[in-house]
């Protein structure tokens, strides 16, 4: 029985090893090679696939390739690559022989790679339905690249990305198609080789002093740029719903670059240098410019005093005596010149059988500010072994990164006190960094307000980061259409944070310097086994996928802290040797879920014409409640390739296909155990019986025996084209999208032991056009000019947030001293997200109040005098405007001059607002009260110096910027064969963040300043003390040997 | 090519069968079973003796939000004559929120409903929940001292009730653990469970805890809860939330005589029979509870060993951050170090109360004015421009302070070089035998016992200033214990309640600028009767359907 044969060799050994014996004889080979028209060169890459099949092979560096085990019968081969003209040829395959196949390609230009990374698969990117966007990472790695997500600015339509600030591997926020979710996380998935990556924060949060909420760093850091092949973008729902609940905010697909087959042996060596320096500056009053307003205040209030006024303005006589004789500028005496140098060394080759590529990073980078930088020590090895005669094939893929992080005491947010960016906007500026005797300055009896130089000299804080990113792979072909395959991934992630606030640093004296040692460590295993089958169908072409996927999640960390030391020596490496027992006791947790997933996918296509894809996913998390835990995930999407149709040839579209899908994704992205009530043993709940200090349990959260997925179905359609013999490629689309079931955190009714749970309610809708046009503008020879634009528009609105007697969602909460409590967003049914909601500013009069917009039937008192108020209240607000952009535009070109190349990027975000939360705070005179420096512009503004800073309009600027990213110029040469044996070499010239274009007051209009801790929920376009963006030059070579 | 087949899709057939070890596997993988490892559940939790502690611990430990930085105790003051918060530069502006409750400004949705009483709301009420899980899971055990805790907890969740009810009028009672919507329920309806609740968990309580576990609940906080429940009958006792307020007289005293309590009981004898379970309680060292004779020792960071104290929030300068902020939010940034930054320099009396503290009673002491000192060592201090800090008696504009307006705080005096910054380890006062004594006082003046009255008075009186108080009307016996309840008890959360029931609260003013009917009255002076209860924020409101606003609001 045919059954035997394969059940038992796969019920003992497993699918890897499971054989099947197949007759001799049916099969053959196409062999052949690809050579340039123009050249008559061979080229490698090139993509060989069997038309109606998925059988396919890449050329090898000559251009020849080999396919082997080709059942016998008649086909159709097509060669294709980016950058030349695809081409079919008719191949006879006979049993046992080897048919011959030759391609001669014609140049074209063309951005679209052909076969794209689909998940779980890959696709002729013709045949794709869903709505699918590829990065080609040479092009987009220019100029200092740290993480994969830089990648992606302005490359991709429908892909929002902001990245949070200037330091040094800054997170993002990165929003493909707007964000659709509230509470739950909106960051895309990100899958490295097939392996979902775990998206978290890689390094523990600062620690140790009050002050301090640090944005996180980036978890891509840990991969290098450089050994990306390409960047795939699932967009819509049809194309992302294969990864079911973990799809709705779009994923973000990352191949790296692996060795070619019979590769002679390659090495390449990639070196860059650049420098770095802030892009702006804040225009702080200097020394001179503060000493003189504090005197002349001074002269108010003796005249107020003569004039015998009981409420005086000005400041009193004794501010003089605060005055120093310095004029320092701590904004340049905090920031620097960053240097960041890269080294890149890969060799790859291979045999026939067997193909690797190892590369080798180190990559530096020092951040604008004094203190914070980042350095990777990266190795990786790609290996693929094929075995049995081509029928089993083997891969792995490993990574080992260590990432040291640095970081200078910055703040993300903050009130009373604030961290280095605080201290910077107030410090006194005519006071001197060092004393006389060369210490540093502080003022005396203050610890509220720090020298920031001294800051940044004193505080050692520091993360280093080990990853291990690894997956073996083991694709074995059960028959000639029958694949299986199983994939075992781990995601390892270990760091540790390490601070000291040495005994001399005010924020320290007291306690006598305080160590602090952090632990965190991510561990998350994923186990993949799919079966793959793609039957010989004729005219049509069938692919079905089914799969399983379990995917664990085990974080944990741990820390501790201790002060009270006699010497500043140890710094953190000697915790013990702490002498008071008043630090806070150490601390551990563990999270750990599960993610269990069955899924399948059919794609059909019909005489290159008609194709059809249709995907089951199948999800359960134990995040969820019970009852709640399954969903199904489905999706169907279609394409007509017009242009093959007979009655289209002719005309001036070379290409022209019309896409529509439609499915479901998820978002669970939750903290786990939010289900339940939860009692926890933290100080809240410590009560001290007759002094003694009694652990307490107490009810953390209230649990919601009813949590369930947030689900969105989106409804997508495209159009691909391509004119003039593709010399002008593109797409259009649109698409709408409906997230229900919000998972958001709303108050409960009380009593409740928490104030608030996670519950699914409410729902959002995004819609938008994406546009995206590439071609080749001009060509003589060897000289080239391309071009490529997208536009996309975006429109996100709270359609309901459930029950409609819920109130608003206030969020965007106002950082800075006297700011409690002040929100400057809400969520809304039938707004935005990302609303400003605020009391309109109308002016200042003449007493120097800022006066505000107001309606006498609302306002509570009796402040509101003919529309007018200067005491504005919650009943005054008014919605001013969001933070999304109208529309998002990105410009690229290249240009080619024989051996010169030069390319440029520019983008643009056009319409909304920013609020200006530095400005708010640090614009305003009364701060000269407590002895507080201020920005410039308060000293020309008519508001009085008693007058606070008021929230409102005011501060609500427009967003609507174009900024240069990125202009690299690069000549390429030969190296003469005598030398090293070198082939070829490039040196470049590139400048990042060149140009700014913009009304908006602040450093810059692109900003994330607040997270989900302490800001509110799905908080943007807020700007607070951020840290400053670079403008970085870089000097590179690449040599390949 | 091979065409299409149902051969081949037989075969493709027997070939997926194979993979189902593979997905056999698969579903013992399905097992999506979470379990916390570093919490607990209420059904892993409280199966010893320390575990139930803990738990009880916790329900105590919510007392800590109850006299938090804006919240119950805090807009007790704020809202009166007591405390006010001036705009100090843009320091202290907060949204307007400090000067909202002060000035009587607030509204639904004004700053300071949105800030502390959607704070005090949930605060409270989270509090009668974590009481709610205790109770459902001790009674639900065999633990020994299971009726006991089960009445300890039912004490503080009255006490939390009776927060609620002070600010808010009726409010829903819940005693079960269930989450769900339930509508108010009328101020008497609360004032009667609160009565029965403390009545029956008395029963059960010691008259005394052994010292370790000093600051647990006894009969005497019970009795203690029911005395202030009752001197407050002629307000609580009155229907007052969504329906109008109309039975509390805004502007004249607000008698608990004639209002009748449990088992026909006049609100005032009932006020003293239960200041007399307190005074007179008594155990095997003597009397339970004694006049400290050194007030200052009431409220110094080792009055944990007062005896005068019947009702605390137990503080903590130990290194979990469980102590008292009070110095914090008053003192000047140069008065004290501490490793979390200086104080805040933030809260002052007005020129009016502080006025009204007399040179000749040693309490005027626990304000700071004039020259100000460093806690740690003990000279003076300068203010931030290095010019010396002089606390000003009058604050010339509340939109407009500077660092040193305002007179300070200072009845919980810090720690000096505390250990852990702002954590101070002074215990907070609900209650003290002070406050039995002048309840027991307006309880017979208001009987016509006048006689007992003033000797109860002047128990407390002659205790600070030489002279007694005379004898006089009723009126004028009202009028002295009103005066005398501000000298003894000013900053222990009971300003308001206080002048509800004297029906002073929305007539008194504060000469300053921007003040309270002060130099520039507002129209609305004094201020509305609807004022006597906190509206209910919004945000609380959005929580619940059935929720329904304060009459007038």
């Amino acid at each position: 029985m045919a059954w035997r044969r394969y059940f038992f060799p796969a019920l003992v050994g497993g699918l890897l090893f499971s054989s099947p014996l197949r007759a001799q004889g049916t099969t053959g080979t196409i062999a052949g090679r690809v050579v340039d028209s123009a050249s008559a060169q061979g080229i490698a890459n090139v993509n060989i696939v069997i038309m109606g099949g998925q059988r396919g092979t890449l050329s090898r560096e000559d251009g020849s390739f080999t396919m082997a085990n080709v059942p016998t019968g008649s086909y159709t081969v097509r060669a294709s690559r980016i950058g030349f003209r695809p081409q079919t040829q008719a191949a006879v395959v006979t049993a046992g022989a080897t048919v011959s196949v030759q391609f001669t390609m014609t140049r074209q230009a063309a951005v679209l790679s052909e076969i794209v990374v689909t998940g779980y698969g890959t696709q002729r990117r013709e045949a794709i339905s869903g709505s699918v966007a590829t990065v080609d990472a040479d092009q987009a790695n220019v100029g200092v690249v740290t993480n994969a997500n830089q990648m992606l600015e302005a490359r991709v339509a429908g892909v929002q990305l902001t990245q949070n600030n200037g330091d040094p591997g800054a997170g993002a926020q990165i929003r493909i198609r707007g964000g659709t979710s509230i509470s739950a996380s909106n960051d895309p998935l990100y899958v490295i080789d097939g392996v979902p990556l775990q998206n978290e924060a890689t390094a523990p949060r600062e620690g140790g002093a009050p002050y301090n909420n640090q944005l996180q760093r980036s978890p891509l850091n840990a991969i290098n740029p450089n050994d990306i092949e390409s960047i795939t973008v699932l967009k819509d729902a049809a194309a992302t719903a294969i990864y079911g609940s973990r799809g709705a905010n779009g994923v973000v697909l990352i191949t790296t670059k692996r060795g070619v087959r019979n590769g002679s042996g390659d090495m390449e060596y990639d070196a860059y240098v650049g420098a770095a320096s802030a892009a702006k500056r804040l225009d702080l009053a200097s020394g001179v410019q503060y000493r003189d307003f504090v005197q002349q205040q001074v002269n108010q209030y003796i005249a107020d005093s003569l004039a015998n006024k009981t409420v005086r303005g000005g400041l009193p006589v004794s501010s003089l005596t605060s005055l120093g004789t310095a004029n320092t500028n701590w904004q340049d005496a905090i920031l620097r010149t960053g240097i960041a140098t890269n080294h890149n060394l890969a060799f790859s080759g291979g045999s026939p059988q067997t193909q690797y590529r190892a590369s080798l990073n180190y990559f530096e980078q020092q951040g604008v500010v004094i203190g914070s930088g980042l350095k990777r020590y990266q190795g990786r090895l790609n290996a693929n072994h094929d075995a049995f005669t081509g029928k089993l094939r083997l891969g792995l893929n490993l990574t080992a990164s260590r990432v040291n992080n640095t970081y200078a005491p910055v703040e993300n947010g903050g009130g009373f006190t604030g961290g280095l960016f605080t201290n910077v906007a107030i410090y006194n500026p005519t006071l001197p960094i060092k004393t006389g005797t060369g210490s540093f300055y502080e003022i005396s009896g203050q610890t509220d307000v720090r020298n920031p130089v001294a800051m940044i000299h004193e505080i050692t804080d520091r993360a280093p980061e080990d990853r291990v990113l690894g997956n073996a792979t083991g694709t074995l072909s059960l028959s000639s259409n029958l694949t299986a395959q199983t994939t075992l991934g781990v995601d390892i992630n270990n760091s540790v944070r390490q601070t000291y606030y040495p005994r001399s640093s005010p924020t320290a004296s007291g306690a006598g310097g305080i160590a602090r040692q952090a632990d965190l460590s991510l561990n998350n295993q994923n186990f993949q086994q799919l079966l793959t089958y793609a039957p010989h169908l004729g005219k049509s072409e069938l692919e079905v996928v089914g799969g399983y996927e379990y995917t664990h999640f085990d974080n944990r960390g741990f820390n501790a802290q201790s002060q009270g030391f006699i010497t500043d020596q140890f710094g953190f490496n000697n915790l013990g040797s702490g002498t008071a027992a008043t630090s806070p006791l150490p601390g551990s947790y563990e999270d750990e879920s599960q993610l269990v997933s069955f899924f399948s996918r059919a794609n059909y296509g019909w005489a290159n014409k008609y194709f059809l894809t249709g995907v089951m996913r199948y999800d359960g998390s134990s995040r969820l409640a019970p009852g709640h835990r399954w969903e199904s995930f489905p999706a169907l999407s279609a394409s007509w390739r017009l242009s093959e149709e007979s009655f289209f040839k002719g005309g001036p579209f070379s290409n022209l296909s019309l896409r529509a899908g439609w499915g479901k994704q998820g978002n669970q992205a939750i903290r786990p155990y939010q289900t339940q009530l939860l009692l926890r043993t933290d100080n809240g709940a410590a009560y001290p019986f007759g002094g003694a200090v009694v652990t307490g349990l107490r009810a953390a959260q209230v649990g919601n025996t009813n949590l369930k997925w947030e689900t969105a179905t989106q409804t997508n359609l495209g159009f691909d084209y391509g004119l003039w013999r593709d010399r002008l490629t593109g797409s259009l689309e649109f698409y709408q999208k409906d997230t229900r079931d919000l998972l958001f955190e709303v108050p409960v009714p009380q009593p409740a032991v928490v104030a608030t749970r996670f519950e699914n309610i409410g729902s959002l809708r995004n819609r938008g056009v994406e546009l995206s046009v590439d071609g080749e503008l001009w060509r003589r020879g060897q000289r080239t000019i391309s071009g490529g634009l997208i536009a996309s528009i975006e429109r996100n609105n709270v359609v309901s947030l459930g029950d409609t007697s819920r109130k608003p969602i206030q969020t965007g909460f106002v950082n800075g001293q006297g700011q409690s409590n002040q929100y400057s967003e809400i969520i809304a049914p039938g707004h935005p997200l990302g609303s400003f909601y605020a009391p309109r500013f109308l002016g200042v009069n003449n007493a120097g109040q800022q006066t505000f917009a107001c309606s006498a039937a609302t306002h509570p008192g009796a402040g509101c005098t003919n529309g007018v108020t200067t005491d504005p209240t919650d009943a005054d607000r008014q919605f001013i405007g969001s933070a999304n952009p109208d529309f998002t535009l990105g410009l690229h070109n290249n240009l080619t001059w024989g051996k010169i190349d030069a390319s440029w990027l520019w983008r643009g975000e056009f319409g909304g607002k920013v609020f200006n939360n530095t400005a708010l705070v640090y614009q305003t005179k009364s701060d000269a009260k407590q002895g507080r420096n201020f920005l410039a512009a308060a000293l020309t503004d008519p508001d009085s110096i008693s007058e606070p800073a008021k929230f409102s309009s005011r501060w609500i600027e427009d967003r609507t910027f174009v900024r240069l990213q990125n202009v690299t110029l690069g000549y390429t040469f030969d190296i003469p064969a005598r030398l090293m044996s070198g082939r070829t070499a490039r040196v470049y010239l590139s400048g990042d963040n060149l140009i700014l274009l913009t009304k908006y007051k602040g450093l810059d209009p692109e900003v994330y300043s607040t997270d989900g801790d302490g800001g509110g929920i799905a908080v943007r376009g807020l700007d607070y003390v951020t840290y400053p963006r670079p403008r970085t030059y870089t000097f590179g070579v690449h040599f390949q040997f | 090519m091979s065409k299409f087949s149902w051969k081949a899709a037989l075969r493709f057939g027997l070939r997926a069968l194979s993979l189902v070890p593979v997905f056999f596997v698969g579903e013992t993988c399905t097992n999506l079973t979470e379990v916390p490892h570093d919490a607990l559940t209420p059904t892993t939790a409280f199966h010893t003796d320390q575990e139930i502690l803990a738990g009880v611990a916790g329900v105590y430990a919510q007392m800590r939000r109850a006299e938090d930085n804006g919240h119950y105790a805090t807009v007790q003051e704020l809202s009166t004559d007591v405390l006010v918060v001036p705009t100090r530069g843009s320091d202290w502006y907060d949204n307007g929120q400090w000067l909202d409750i002060h000035k009587q400004t607030w509204s639904p949705n004004s700053s300071g409903a949105l800030g502390f009483l959607t704070g005090s709301w949930n605060d409270l009420f989270s509090g009668v929940a974590k009481a709610n899980l205790m109770i459902d899971v001790v009674s639900k055990t065999g633990a020994a001292n299971k009726d006991s805790v089960v009445a300890e907890v039912r004490t503080l969740r009255a006490w939390y009730t009776y927060m609620l009810q002070d600010l808010f009028g009726g409010v829903p009672l819940v005693t079960t653990t269930e989450l769900k919507s339930v509508a108010r329920s009328t101020r008497p309806e609360v004032f009667a469970f609160l009565e029965k609740e403390l009545t029956e968990a008395q029963a059960n309580l010691p008259v005394k805890w052994p010292s370790a576990s000093y600051g647990r609940v006894t009969k005497g906080v019970a009795n203690a809860i029911l005395a202030s429940m009752y001197i407050n009958a002629g307000v609580f006792n009155k229907a007052c939330g969504p329906a109008a307020c109309s039975a509390i007289n805004p502007s004249a005293y607000n008698s608990c005589s004639g209002v009748a309590v449990t088992g026909g009981k006049d609100a005032c004898q009932a006020a003293i029979d239960a200041a007399n379970a307190v005074i007179n309680s008594s155990g095997t060292g003597g009397a339970t509870y004694q006049l400290n004779s050194n007030w200052f020792k009431n409220f110094t960071i080792d009055n944990k060993s007062s005896p005068e104290n019947i009702f605390v929030v137990v503080h903590s300068n130990s290194p979990q951050a469980i102590g008292g902020d009070f110095p914090m939010r008053t003192l000047h940034y140069n008065q004290l170090s501490t490793g979390d930054g200086g104080p805040w320099n933030g809260w002052a009396t007005t020129a009016e109360v502080y006025n009204q503290f007399p040179a000749s009673d040693d309490r005027q002491k626990m304000w700071l004015q004039g020259q100000g000192y460093s806690f740690e060592t003990g000279l003076a201090v300068n203010d931030r421009n290095g010019n010396p800090l002089n606390f000003t008696i009058s604050i010339p504009d509340l939109n407009k302070a500077n660092e040193s307006n305002g007179v300070r705080f200072n009845k919980f005096p810090p720690q000096a070089s505390p250990p852990k910054g702002s954590a101070q380890p002074n215990d907070y006062t609900w209650f003290r035998l002070a406050e039995m004594y002048l309840i027991r006082a307006e309880a017979e003046n208001e009987l016509g016992q006048t006689a007992a009255a003033l000797a109860d008075l002047n128990l407390i009186h002659q205790k600070h200033q030489p002279t007694a108080i005379a004898a006089g009307t009723k009126q004028a016996i009202r009028d002295a214990i009103y005066t005398e309840r501000l000298l003894e008890f000013a900053g222990e959360g009971k300003r308001r309640t206080d002048m509800i029931r004297f029906g002073t609260f929305l007539s008194w003013t504060e000469n300053s600028a921007n003040g309270i009917c002060g130099a520039t009255p507002a129209a609305s002076c004094p201020r509305a009767a609807y004022r006597v209860v906190f509206p209910i924020s919004v945000n609380a409101l959005g929580s619940n359907p059935l929720l329904v606003q304060n009459n007038g609001y």
